[in-house]
């Protein structure tokens, strides 16, 4: 068998070959004529009917699925994601602009989840069955049904409208801000709370720690050598998961805050059906996605070398 | 088990008999009495068209609940049958199994949806297409787990040695044991899929104006934020009531199964 | 007649079965023992033709052993029944499966041959005891009339007095039925009261192949004199012989 790294490896390139494939597939599928699609991606919008047949000959349109599926694939490889088919400039420069919006949203919403989730998880650990932990629980648990869009609506009911304290739409300010990354956060850490809790309950039942209270290794020692690293696998599983979710989320809370950024990019490229916008959104979250789903594989072998790939 | 049941035949039945408890037509537009407060005429009462609220979020519920239900059904059939083919079907074919499940996996489930049905067209169809070609890989993966480590018990070795067709053998020997997994897993996937057609609705790629879906409710309510904040707060409600309807029952479930010491992936 | 004729069997780099050569005719039971590890599991899964073997053959009456349909006993019988379905259906499956149809007749017939109360079929497996599961488990086996069965420690399960009606009951079946018996076991009493023909498998290799009386007076080989010896202090053998 193949060593475990170069396994794991080998798996994101499968993976992402074959995300390549599907999104190929779904422009290729989508009503409409691919050949213009592309050929808006790398010429002006203004088009004539002979270059789009010109374009259709030339990436092999006529000859099928697999050779314009080639000749799709080449310029992504070199991260050439051509011209908007609305815009007419180019896509990677607007995508990237893009980008530094949403990332540092993310960040912030991440960090407000982690604020609040990993504390509360903490004290309602100390207690289990006590008043605190099932306050937090049932408020968790109340915090995963409720939609993004609820909530960002129902803040800004509250903080703009009523208490005007804080702005809503737009991104002019860092106070613009807060909002968005306190919606995304409170998403983040009602999951976050519910698996942190029970990450360390359960670490925590770990049948050789009574022996090591015996031996009189001091209690904080055990927390941090014994329960925090088995703690920290669930988490470690959870954050690839929350990263989806995060990307979900920022995508919503920035078409409800009017903030520039990935969600509105993505949304006006579906609408205008503007094709090459959409892909290079979507190859790059898979991208994104691949990586660091590798990453969290690598660092699972570097907490527990006991365990095998994700598979078995 | 028993009351996942129960809350599905609830649920649906909301959605079937929704329509006939409405007091009004959704669709009926009565501009006069726009944007009013919840009154004895209207009881939650009505959107920026005059229409009642309350007979839209019935109406609504066909879709938002019906619809997800629907999806997440797809999805439950369709993951578990690629699931266990990679569990029975050999090394070969789990491995290209779980390749295509992680290369599904590796497209965030709400973008992929956005754009798949952006790209089809709005529409019921694209829709259901979007939402349950996101959403079958959950279950692959539970099923091919639980596929797996049922290989080596007593009776299935039997049955294949009484050379039972392999159809047989999953319908009857590992269908049992995979069920109650599954249903922990449906229940989520239904609270995800009505958060995701509502997603999709509030974005504009879902069910399509005039239909009352609850996300579309809440687009529409939006504009009005200021003016009557209570619109946007009944859709909203509507769907944080169901989904965390849905995520008690689905946790007492996961409660009962690993009481009952049922080991899965 | 089963014949094993050179198998063996390979798990990665490593030989689980080593140049394995025998044969059974029908109405006759071969005993094999040996320690765990040795590689009884595997022999059994290679002869009932679920895994291929990396060299050699396992035939019946000269085609591949798996068109005789061969039937297997486990050890622990509640494992090898669905929790689900009744017995009754669980010991139908062999017919169901090869489409025959029922005889009721000789389900009673198997089920007085094995005294069981033909009602107990229709219970699940955890409401019936060990002993009757094992048994439905040995009436499965025999229902579809297979011309050779396997019993892979057919009585460890049991409590000692069980044991030895059990083993009687299997005895009288197979002369009723005629079927070719291959019995793994590490009860060497067992093995020399019941068996024709006594195979010692050790490592993946047969050390031997002998008849109870010879083994139990003189064992060709430094490690079966081991294993007999240890079952007489033991007092296992004693009390066969």
């Amino acid at each position: 068998m193949i060593s475990g790294l170069a396994a794991l490896i080998l798996r994101a390139i499968v993976v992402l070959s074959g995300t390549a494939v599907i999104t190929f597939a779904l422009l290729w599928n989508a009503p409409g004529d691919p050949a213009q699609a592309i050929a808006m991606a790398r010429f002006d919008a203004l088009l004539t009917d002979e270059v789009i047949d010109q374009v259709r000959e030339e990436a092999g349109l006529n000859q099928g699925f697999w050779t314009a599926f080639v000749a799709w694939l080449t310029p992504l490889l070199s991260l050439d994601f051509g011209h908007s088919a609305v815009t007419g400039r180019e896509v990677l420069p607007d995508l990237l602009s893009a980008i530094s919006f949403t990332f540092p949203l993310a960040f912030a919403g991440l960090a407000v989840g982690l604020v609040i989730s990993i504390p509360l998880a903490i004290i309602a650990a100390k207690h289990p069955g006590g008043v605190i932990d099932r306050m937090a629980v049932a408020v968790a648990s109340l915090g995963t049904a409720i939609p993004a869009y609820w909530l960002a609506l129902i803040l800004i009911l509250v903080f703009t409208v009523q208490l005007a304290w804080l702005p809503a739409m737009g991104a002019r300010t860092p106070a613009h801000a807060i909002l968005p990354a306190m919606t995304l956060g409170f998403g983040v850490a009602a999951s976050l709370t519910r698996i942190i809790r029970s990450g360390i309950l359960e670490a925590r039942g770990q049948p050789f720690l009574p022996a090591l209270k015996r031996r009189g290794v001091p209690d904080k020692a055990i927390g941090k050598d014994h329960v925090a690293p088995h703690a920290a696998v669930p988490v470690v599983t959870v954050f690839g998961l929350e990263l989806a979710f995060l990307l979900e989320g920022v995508v919503l809370v920035e078409v409800i805050f009017g903030r520039p950024g990935l969600g509105p990019f993505l949304v006006s490229a579906i609408t205008s059906r503007d094709f090459p916008q959409v892909q290079a959104v979507v190859v790059l979250t898979a991208l994104i996605f691949v990586t660091v789903n590798l990453a969290i594989d690598v660092i699972y072998r570097m907490i527990d070398p006991r365990i095998g790939s994700s598979d078995a | 088990m028993r009351s996942v049941v129960i809350l599905s035949v609830v649920f649906v039945l909301i959605s079937i008999l929704g329509p006939f408890l409405a007091p009004y037509d959704p669709a009926a537009i009565n501009i006069p009495a726009r944007l009013s407060p919840p009154s004895a005429e209207f009881p939650l009462g009505t959107d920026a068209l005059g229409r009642d609220t309350l007979s839209r979020l019935l109406h609504g519920a066909q879709w938002s609940l019906g619809l997800a239900f629907v999806v997440s059904v797809i999805g439950l059939v369709v993951g578990t049958l690629i699931g266990l083919a990679a569990a029975l079907g050999g090394k070969i074919a789990d491995w290209v199994v779980m390749r295509t499940t992680d290369t599904f996996l590796a497209f965030p489930e709400l973008v992929a949806a956005v754009v798949i049905a952006g790209l089809m067209g709005a529409g019921t169809w694209s829709l259901i297409f979007a939402l349950s070609v996101t959403s079958w890989m959950r279950y692959a993966r539970v099923a091919r787990g639980i596929g797996l480590s049922l290989q080596s018990r007593g009776y299935v070795v039997q049955a294949q040695l009484a050379g039972l067709s392999t159809a047989s053998v999953a319908r009857w020997h590992y269908l049992p044991s995979l069920l109650p997994s599954l249903t922990v897993v449906w229940t989520g996937m239904f609270a995800r899929a009505i958060l995701g057609i509502s997603a999709l609705g509030f974005l504009g790629f879902g069910v399509q104006p005039p239909t009352p879906e609850w996300g579309a409710m809440l687009l529409d309510a939006r504009v009005h934020l200021r003016s009557t904040p209570l619109q946007m707060i009944w859709p909203g409600l509507a769907v944080v009531v169901c989904v965390l309807a849905i995520n008690l029952v689905g946790d007492a479930l996961r409660d009962a199964l690993s009481g009952a010491g049922e080991t899965h992936d | 007649m089963l014949s094993v004729d050179g198998v063996s069997v390979k798990r990665g780099p490593k030989l689980t079965l080593e140049d394995i050569s025998l044969s059974l005719s029908p109405g006759k039971t071969l005993a094999v023992v040996g320690e765990s590890g040795a590689g009884k599991s595997t022999l059994i899964a290679t002869i009932l033709g679920l895994l291929p073997p990396w060299k050699g053959t396992v035939t019946w009456c000269g085609a591949p052993v798996r068109a005789c349909r061969p039937a297997l006993v486990m050890q622990e019988p509640r494992s090898a029944f669905n929790p689900v379905l009744t017995l009754r259906r669980s010991v139908m499956e062999p017919l169901v499966a090869r489409k025959t149809s029922i005889d009721p007749d000789r389900i009673d017939r198997l089920c007085s041959g094995l005294e069981l109360d033909p009602t107990v079929l229709d219970r699940r497996p955890t409401e019936v005891s060990i002993g009757q599961a094992q048994r439905v488990g040995i009436l499965r086996a025999l229902v579809a009339a297979p011309p050779l069965v396997l019993f892979d420690e057919p009585l460890s399960a049991l409590d000692a007095v069980t044991q030895k009606h059990t083993a009687g009951l299997i005895a009288d079946l197979q002369r009723e039925e005629g079927f070719a018996a291959m019995i793994v076991t590490h009860d060497l009493g067992y093995a020399v009261a019941h068996g024709d023909e006594i195979a010692v498998l050790r490592a993946g290799r047969i050390e031997e192949i002998t008849t109870p009386a010879s083994f139990a007076e003189n064992p060709r080989t430094e490690y079966s004199r081991t294993l007999r010896d240890a079952a007489i202090s033991l007092g296992a053998l004693e009390a066969a012989v």
